[in-house]
């Protein structure tokens, strides 16, 4: 059953005010050249707060500068103005550690599953004696065994995927920067996933930014989804996802309310012509 | 005329009389000498340019503008006919082995600098931005994905290598020198012994065989991921 819950009780110590949150993006905005040198702005005035332990995802017209603003979150790309924070430091001096999922798959192509799992655990400094076992769990957990020595061109694409959630989980990161991660998959494989993300959030109570085309992927994971208007990007709506945790999809799927709010957000969506 | 072309053997020789001249040569051991020679210089020469040329290759693509100014410089270099240093090399660095070696080099070394350059710029960026990401030194991602990354433009190089580093020796030997293949084949000539001279050739496709065949083993067993 999905009751809607009051969302101070839904986020515990998470929204309690005093705070401080986990990311924050302050009047945010970011241009590129183009090509006849002209700086485009794809990002504007965006401010944005996630606090800890919450799950937020991103939606938004493609070309509306998601992947923009998780590249300034990572300390990749600097913002043209305004000032993005990971708990009240800016970015390139964040003391946690934050992991990226891109929306293409990253993988060393000369390198195995395994070998890329190794990487994330390597790069978090887990003490050697742990890595292998770690690398092991998270091939089991990730239902990987068997390919765990195939290069990723001998893999499928969702197990592409799962290979660089493998990466991602093993770099353990305070906070999950995630484009469009489940993107390529079957909606089986994809609603799958998205489980064993809950259940990895529920444990850990990690802060997620979650980028996503799909709004009831978006509506079944988050706490908050936020949605972005068409370039250049801007908040266009911001909702609470109040529905009881766990969530049964199957359930959800059927609550009105749910329906309502996936319905919102897809009215708050201005889907360009192509 | 042409019939006359055809059977003289004073310009084509005969499968037998190579053979043959084959056969006394390796008795003699002179055959092993000259292609010992001509293949430790064109090997060593090979290797020079692996190991100037790829560090080099890779500071191009690291320093940007220092090779923005250097790049013309560099392509004229390139451009200009190695065959014509050899009179140089010869004065410089002796009619031994080493202005062979010198020889070879100049010839490869440009390969190997090119393509690393080249295949350095061809990089996947999002791969460095992850690893950026994960806050990875600038030694982890050397060894992880910078090195890996240009192990095919390596191969591709060696695979040129291997011929333009003989063209380097023999062409030094050509020009100045007491043993080696070239040299064999330019006594030969100034002989009149054609069955001399295609013995040369024989054992100079000899060793570019082989050498193609170890590049071959190597892009086996490093190149299986490109799909
Ligand atoms: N490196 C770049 N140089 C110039 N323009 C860029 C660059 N990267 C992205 N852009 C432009 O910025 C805009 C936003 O790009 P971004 O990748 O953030 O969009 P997105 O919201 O992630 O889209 P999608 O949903 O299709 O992934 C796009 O219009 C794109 O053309
Ligand atoms: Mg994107």
């Amino acid at each position: 059953m999905t009751k809607p819950v009051n969302p101070q009780k839904l986020d515990g110590h998470a929204s309690s005010g005093h705070d401080v949150p986990k990311i924050s993006l302050r009047n945010l905005s970011v241009t590129y050249p183009s090509g006849d040198g002209t700086p485009v702005k794809v990002v504007q005035d965006v401010s944005l707060d996630v606090s800890p332990g919450q799950f937020v995802s991103i939606v938004g017209p493609s070309g509306c500068g998601k992947s923009t603003l998780l590249r300034v979150l990572s300390g990749l790309l600097e913002p043209a103005s305004g000032t993005a924070l990971v708990d009240g430091n800016p970015v390139t001096h964040a003391k946690d550690r934050v992991g990226f999922m891109f929306q293409r798959d990253t993988l060393l192509p000369w390198a195995s599953a395994e070998e890329n799992i190794l990487v994330g655990a390597e790069l978090a400094r887990i003490p050697p004696q742990y890595i292998a076992e770690r690398v092991k769990s998270l091939i089991g957990f990730l239902r990987l065994a068997g390919f765990e020595k195939n290069l990723p061109h001998q893999l499928s694409g969702g197990m592409r995927q799962r290979v660089a959630l493998g990466r991602l989980l093993a770099y353990e990161p305070e906070i999950f920067l995630m484009d469009e991660p489940f993107g390529a998959l079957d909606s089986q494989t994809k609603s799958a996933m998205g489980r064993e993300l809950l259940r990895i959030w529920t444990e850990h109570r990690r802060s997620v930014l979650f980028v996503t085309h799909d709004i009831e992927e978006a509506v079944t994971l988050s706490d908050r989804v936020v949605v972005l208007s068409a370039r250049p990007g801007r908040v266009k709506l911001d909702v609470n996802v109040d529905f009881e945790r766990p969530r049964d999809p199957k359930v959800l799927r059927k609550d009105i309310r749910f329906i309502e709010m996936v319905d919102r957000i897809w009215s708050a969506l201005d889907l360009q012509p192509i | 005329m042409l019939g006359q072309f055809a059977v003289d053997p004073i310009w084509i020789s005969r499968p037998s009389l190579i053979a043959e001249r084959l056969w006394s040569l390796t008795l003699e051991g002179e055959l092993w000498r000259n292609t010992q020679r001509t293949l430790v210089e064109a090997s060593l020469g090979l290797a020079l340019a692996f190991t100037v040329g790829v560090p080099i290759g890779i500071a191009m693509a690291r320093y940007k503008y220092a090779n923005a100014v250097a790049e013309p410089f560099i392509m004229s270099l390139y451009s200009l006919p190695r065959v014509a240093l050899a009179p140089l090399f010869i004065i410089w660095f002796g009619i031994d082995l080493f202005s062979k070696v010198m020889m070879a080099f100049s010839t490869v070394l440009f390969i190997f600098m090119l393509n690393v350059h080249e295949g350095l710029k061809t990089m996947d960026r999002d791969l460095i931005d992850l690893f950026r990401t994960m806050r990875a030194s600038r030694a982890y991602m050397t060894r992880k994905v910078l090195l890996p990354w240009i192990v095919p433009w390596i191969i591709a190089s060696l695979r040129i290598g291997v011929g333009l580093s003989l063209v380097g020796a023999v062409v030094g030997e050509l020009l100045g020198a007491s043993a080696g293949l070239g040299w064999y084949i330019e006594k030969s000539a100034g002989r009149l012994d054609t069955t001399g001279v295609f013995v040369g050739l024989v054992m100079l496709t000899v060793l570019a065989t082989i050498g193609n065949i170890l590049v071959a083993r190597l892009e086996a067993r490093f190149s299986g991921w490109r799909p």
